[in-house]
């Protein structure tokens, strides 16, 4: 608990240089992208009106929209495997294994790969799923196919791979802490009272780690949804989400439009964030 | 079920956790209806003891039977018990209607016997008001109350509690336990309460039960284990008893005379058989039983010189020091003639038959966990 009192001067003294921060890193450029976007020229002209015919060309374009719907499935699609591989691995973690120094030993093995950079990670990739890669040389070998499969590389399924590598530490990590929450005292009562052991799972903890696994699927929304990295590397220039039809259009120099698909990406991001808040009240995480 | 099954036995029972022997070659009988309650400082396996009950630990020896069937191999959802745990274990998203319905509702009771029953059990225990709420709005008392209810609405045969009033605030304790003890009569379901304070177990059990190091130093009535404490550990632990410890110097059929470094005292054999003259040997005599103005039945004496009075109520207890600078307790309870004053020498006697032998302290682990009491060095 905080010894502050909510309103003393103190308090907003101590939030100024954070707040400050915020507005001039955060706000600032994100308030910059929406007027970009409303830009109706290339370049800004005092002569030239705001206006919303960007927007209009967007929809107007089936390809892009369809980049939209694409970008979104992906994330929901990721949601979907990444929260039920992350939570299996979450309860092995945190209830399964009972000693600590194996516990410990497992979770570092699992949060290791990430001290790396997200780029290298993604790269580590192409030789995997590569025609000379590493699946398809086993696949010969075990004389599953006859030729190198092409579609593990620049193909979605590729992307999807990947990405489920990279995020299922987001979706597990929220669990793992909500698991370890969980008193045991919690559990054995549950089983005192007649409850089997899938029922203490359904009754007891699924709901006692929501929380957890509404912030991992936000996270995961969050970060394939702005995923332009692995599309890119994985997929070859073959398949594009929102991230990269932003580079695109930047790349060209189409600023305005550029910054339409950020300002319908941000928008997209928070109406999902908005959602999964509904879900749970992320503020009880972490009360008793 | 024969007639003659007892409503819990456990047989011979061990419990280890790696090297460490939790609960060690226990054997224990409830008969049906009784309230026994385990005694004993922490760490010394009661609690493990009451989770091998439950089922939640899996014995590595012996057996233990639930109204005369073995339950081994039994999980702990169907076996006949309820739990009550330290921190009451309340399910922190479900209201309390919901969790002390959540027992029927494993048992896939219809919705409206659920209903009726949770209905009938929150007036019981005068919680009608509390269904809708959860327990994070609840006092501890009323944590307390909502946990027992929820572990007594599917009837079970024994009631296990982990130190059920431990978490409570010292005024509500004696309401609280007044209010088990009553709750356990009527509802003639057996009681299995752990606990370390001495306190509870003599006011509520019918039996007591006192571990030490994974093992039963003592089962009996309340009166006979304070009376009568069979080993050393037990008239230690249990406060109001002064112990001694010394050698056997000689011993025939009615008692044995035992040197300590403050002197020699005669101890009675009861129904111990006569140790060998050399032996190690403790024997405990009750603070109560102390008199500073001996008569001529108090055969055993001992010089002391006053070095403390405290003064707990309706208790009044003095602590003198011994020759060889041991401590001894003496207490006297309502009004007392007894005026010994800081630094008074006087003479302490009690009469032989007050003095109590213990049994020879046996195999590893010995004599130890003596509170409040003189430990004699040889």
């Amino acid at each position: 608990m905080s010894t502050l009192r909510e309103r003393s001067p103190v308090a907003y003294a101590l939030a100024g240089p954070v707040t400050l921060w915020m507005a001039a890193a955060l706000v600032a450029p994100t308030l910059f992208i929406v007027w970009v976007s409303l830009w109706t020229t290339r370049t800004f002209s005092t002569a030239n009106p705001l206006g919303v015919v960007n927007y209009v060309r967007f929809f107007h374009r089936p390809a892009y929209v369809k980049v939209l719907a694409d970008t979104v499935e992906q994330a929901l699609l990721l949601m979907a495997i990444t929260g039920l591989v992350g939570y299996g691995i979450a309860y092995f973690l945190a209830v399964k294994v009972e000693r600590p120094g194996v516990r410990l030993a497992l979770f570092l093995a699992f949060v290791i790969p990430f001290w790396t950079s997200a780029l290298i990670r993604t790269i580590a990739w192409i030789p995997f799923l590569g025609v000379g890669g590493v699946i398809n040389t086993a696949l010969l070998a075990l004389r599953v196919v006859d030729r190198p499969v092409e579609a593990f590389l620049f193909s979605r399924a590729g992307i999807t791979l990947a990405q489920v590598s990279f995020y299922t530490l987001l979706a597990a990590g929220p669990v793992v802490y909500t698991l370890r929450n969980i008193p045991r005292s919690l559990r054995e009562a549950a089983h005192c009272l007649k409850a089997s052991p899938l029922r203490v799972f359904w009754r007891i903890v699924l709901p006692l780690t929501l929380p957890g696994i509404v912030i991992g699927q936000i996270l995961v929304f969050l970060n394939v949804m702005a995923d332009f990295a692995t599309a890119q590397a994985i997929g070859g220039h073959k398949l594009a989400y929102l991230g990269n039809l932003v580079i695109m259009l930047y790349e060209s120099g189409q600023l305005p439009f550029a910054s339409v698909i950020a300002v319908l990406l941000m928008a997209c991001m928070l109406a999902g964030v908005a959602v999964l808040l509904k879900v749970v009240d992320v503020r009880r995480l972490g009360a008793p | 079920m024969t007639a003659a099954a007892h409503d819990l036995e456990l047989r011979g029972v061990t419990k280890r956790f790696g090297s460490f022997v939790a609960v060690d070659d226990v054997s224990l009988v409830v008969e049906k209806g009784q309230f026994v309650c385990l005694l004993g400082p922490s760490g010394c396996g009661k609690t493990t003891t009451l989770r091998l009950i439950a089922g939640l630990e899996e014995a590595d020896a012996g057996e233990i039977r639930i109204a005369g069937a073995r339950v081994d191999d039994v999980p702990p959802w169907r076996r006949d018990i309820a739990m009550m745990f330290q921190d009451f274990a309340l399910f922190p998203h479900m209201t309390v209607a919901r969790q002390v319905g959540f027992g029927l509702e494993m048992l896939r009771q219809p919705r409206e016997e659920i209903r009726r029953r949770v209905g009938e059990i929150l007036d019981t225990f005068e919680i009608a008001g509390l269904g809708p709420r959860k327990p994070d709005t609840l006092s501890g008392g009323q944590k307390q109350r909502v946990a027992l209810a929820r572990a007594l609405i599917t009837r079970p045969r024994i009631l296990l509690l982990d130190e059920p009033i431990g978490s409570l605030d010292f005024s509500l304790r004696e309401a609280v336990m007044l209010e088990l003890k009553d709750v356990q009569r009527r509802a003639g379901i057996s009681f299995v309460w752990v606990t370390h304070d001495q306190n509870e177990a003599f006011s509520l059990g019918d039996r007591v039960v006192v571990m030490n190091h994974a093992r039963i130093e003592q089962v009996g009535e309340p009166e006979e284990i304070f009376e009568l404490p069979r080993t050393r550990f037990v008239a230690a632990f249990i406060q109001g008893h002064n112990v001694f410890d010394g050698t056997v110097e000689r011993a025939d059929a009615t008692g044995v005379v035992v040197a300590t470094s403050a002197g020699r005292f005669v101890v009675p054999l009861r129904d111990t058989p006569a140790p060998a003259p050399g032996a190690a040997a403790s024997f405990s005599v009750r603070a109560e039983l102390l008199d500073e103005r001996p008569g001529p039945e108090h055969a055993n004496r001992v010089l002391a010189t006053c070095h403390a009075v405290e003064y707990l109520g309706s208790v009044r207890r003095w602590d003198l020091r011994l020759a060889d600078g041991r401590s001894v307790k003496l207490e006297r309870s309502g009004r007392t003639a007894c005026r010994l004053a800081e630094g008074e020498t006087v003479t302490l006697g009690w009469r032989i038959d007050d003095t109590v032998l213990h049994a020879p302290a046996e195999g590893v682990g010995g004599v130890g966990g003596h509170i409040g009491a003189p430990h004699v060095d040889q």
